[in-house]
């Protein structure tokens, strides 16, 4: 499959309404595709939002519907964080389709932070860890923790990537962050959140949309692979606490897809919802030996201008993380850069990037791989 | 801490299932008691379910390898113990938070009281609460759910000699209520016929004429179903009472001077059942807490502190709760602000 157009608004705090965050990501990406909605045959729809805010529509399908005037079959999911990849991933697997829109949006920041809190928790287990404090920041951390113990990595090497992230933030004027870089001292000085971790390695819970258009056509883009795994959502009830195995598992299926190697990624968008996270995933990911993620963020390769450049939208970090359109916008960033549009922040020479999706603290994780066709 | 073991395949799960869906052999009931600290964080950020910051949020892991979840007001440190102690003070009240398995929650907080030395030669009274004619999901009664927790300890306890017993004190009849509310069911798979208490003797105790089942019980297990601003636990104790005495005592005095008559009735241990109890305006809130005392007062007290319910009966508002011995989780540790929307 072919990715034909890819649309996203600015990730920030606006209160729009949910749907013209969705509309505006659609219009976009249709623009993009240099396509009429009239050649759309299905849409995928992902959100977790309206239906925890006061907007509280669970039928969005039949809203879509009427917003886009179409009557073509319309399928809504949600996996939280995750729910972008893994609505990317269900249209891939559609048969029968032509042009298909996958479409995220979310108006999630529309509350108190402890209402906020409150929504994104639904996404762990209420019962055995909600209910004992374990917050997302809460779970990370004590992750991190186990890791550091484990492996001897420091809270200095998650300011780096902090750091790297912001900068990148800094050059897309897409990103929450853009035109507003980070000092590496205001990192390392932010306040605890849940101990080790700080305010500055949490990412930004903001509200934005974004759209993919996927074809059987060929175009400049193509999908060579597309893993997607889950794991447990009882965190500590894992075989390893200290990685990702959903994200092992996805990775190793889109690598077997694609017929290649970590080692040939150009560019990676990898899901920082917290900056262990990102040093995790360049483990699971076979971007670093087991042990090894913390000499990658030091190395300075993943940095814009390094060898294989990680985040260079910013992340989930710096350009901010509206649940489930992330993983599609991932797909924008590595999509534009593919196509070498990104300006100040491009990356020379980009051939294949990877796109790491994860819902949950691990629980469901996708990996997806796209080429740029000559 | 409990999991479930399938014996073949030696997976093992947190939630109460009984079948192995890979070998389809009948998971064991696997308990441990030791818990020690592999990890600690200090959260700073207060949210709906955890109002007040900071607080502890530990990784533990049981003798078995089986690692949980676990808050903690107190600082704990990696390597040390999470256990419990038992209280016996006939005022002490247990407070736990369940996990799936009802049962699981009943054991947990009788062992907190110090347990209830049962035989098979021990007579036990069962009084669930069965006030309204309703569905279960109303949280006004007794559960379905509950009730034959109850009735599982009691088998597993080798009990013999079990009553299930209430009355009714308005129209709706006891059986109309059981069948309602599903509680019949329970009782006839128990091969129980649930007793009508209007319809045996009363003695003369005092000021009040109370059923001569307490007699014939060595333990009566008052089951009320806790609800917001309410002395549950206490006012379904009354159901012991002969109804013409009751209604004649609620014009006669006020409430505190009823609830004097009641609260001492002896061997009577009252299990409140909070899985999703409902608030002063009745919606229900799920919170999934079990509580028990020898004190229905201080159990009702000490339910509503962990609701922050201030609109409290005036017998429960004179309580100071810092004054009642708690067992098992702290107040702190599982209180929030129930009126809150979650």
């Amino acid at each position: 499959m072919y990715i034909k157009g890819v649309g996203m608004t600015k990730f920030d705090y606006s209160t729009r309404y949910w749907w013209d965050f969705a509309y505006e990501a659609a219009i976009e990406a249709l623009q993009d595709a240099s396509m009429s909605i009239e050649k759309i045959d299905a849409i995928v729809f992902v959100s977790m939002s309206s239906a925890a805010g006061g907007e509280h529509q669970t039928h969005k399908v039949s809203f879509l519907s009427d917003l886009f005037k179409v009557n073509v079959p319309i399928i809504e999911l949600t996996s939280v964080c995750g729910g972008g990849g893994v609505a990317f991933w269900t249209a891939l697997k559609m048969k029968g389709f032509k042009n298909i829109l996958v479409l995220a949006a979310e108006r999630f920041a529309d509350n108190k932070s402890e209402v906020v809190t409150d929504w994104i928790l639904s996404a762990a287990e209420r019962v055995f860890e909600q209910s004992e404090g374990m917050l997302f920041p809460t779970q990370n951390a004590l992750i991190w923790q186990m890791y550091m113990k484990k492996y001897g990595a420091t809270m200095d090497d998650l300011s780096l990537i902090a750091f790297k992230n912001h900068q990148h933030a800094a050059l897309n004027p897409k990103a929450y962050f853009y035109k507003k870089p980070l000092e590496l001292e205001k990192i390392k000085n932010s306040p605890e959140v849940s101990s080790p971790l700080r305010l500055m390695d949490c990412s930004l819970s903001v509200n934005g949309g974004a759209a993919v258009i996927i074809s059987e056509e060929e175009t400049d883009i193509e999908v060579i692979g597309s893993g997607f795994a889950t794991d447990y959502i009882l965190t500590f009830g894992r075989e390893d606490i200290t990685h990702f195995k959903a994200t092992r598992l996805a990775a190793k299926d889109a690598y077997n897809q694609a017929g290649i190697t970590a080692k040939d990624i150009d560019i990676a968008e990898v899901h920082d919802a917290f900056t262990s996270v990102e040093l995790i995933s360049y483990e699971d990911l076979g971007f670093a030996d087991e042990g090894c993620g913390a000499e990658l963020i030091r190395s300075g390769k993943i940095n814009l201008g390094g060898k294989m450049p990680i985040n260079v939208s910013g992340g989930l970090k710096a350009k901010g993380h509206p649940i489930s359109a992330t993983g599609l916008a991932q797909i924008y960033e590595i999509v534009h850069q593919l196509r070498g549009d990104c300006n100040d922040r491009q990356v020379k020479n980009a051939k294949i990037g990877l796109t790491h999706n994860i819902g949950g603290a691990g629980g469901s994780v996708t990996v997806h791989i796209l080429k740029k066709i000559n | 801490m409990i999991f479930y073991k399938c014996l073949k395949c030696e997976k093992k799960w947190q939630y109460p299932i009984n079948i192995c869906p890979f070998c389809f052999s009948v998971l064991e009931r696997v308990k441990t008691t030791k818990n020690k600290v592999i990890a600690s964080s200090k959260v700073a950020i207060p949210s709906l379910l955890h109002p007040k910051a900071p607080y502890y949020a530990l990784v533990l892991e049981d003798e078995q390898g089986v690692k949980s979840a676990y808050k903690s007001m107190e600082e704990k440190k990696i390597g040390d113990d999470v256990s419990f102690e038992q209280n016996m003070d006939k005022n002490a009240v247990a407070v736990w938070k369940m996990n799936y398995d009802i049962l699981d929650g009943i054991e947990m907080i009788v062992s907190l009281l110090g347990g209830f030395n049962l035989t098979a030669k021990s007579r036990v009274l069962v009084l669930p609460t069965l006030i309204s004619p309703v569905h279960n999901y109303f949280r006004d009664n007794t559960s379905v759910e509950f009730l034959s927790a109850i009735l599982d300890f009691l088998h597993i306890n080798n009990v013999k000699d079990i009553k299930i017993a209430t009355q009714s004190f308005d129209d709706f009849t006891i059986e109309v209520l059981a069948q309602k509310t599903g509680l019949l069911d329970v009782c006839l798979k128990n091969k129980i016929v649930p007793f009508d208490l209007s319809k045996g003797d009363f003695i003369k105790k005092g000021k009040i004429e109370i059923s001569k089942e307490i007699e014939n019980a060595d333990l009566i297990l008052n089951l009320s179903v806790l609800k917001g601003g309410k002395g549950s636990s206490t006012e379904n104790i009354f159901k012991l009472v002969k109804k013409e005495n009751y209604l004649a005592l609620r014009y006669l005095y006020n409430e505190e001077e009823i609830v004097q008559q009641i609260k001492d009735i002896k061997n009577v241990i009252s299990i409140g059942e909070a899985i999703s109890p409902q608030r002063i305006d009745k919606f229900s809130v799920f919170r999934n807490l079990i509580f028990a005392s020898r004190n229905p007062v201080n159990l009702d007290a000490v339910f509503n502190a962990t609701g922050l319910i201030q609109q409290l009966p005036k017998y429960l508002r004179d309580i100071n709760i810092a004054d009642i011995p708690i067992a098992g989780r702290s107040i702190l540790e599982v209180q929030r602000n129930i009126d809150i929307v979650l």
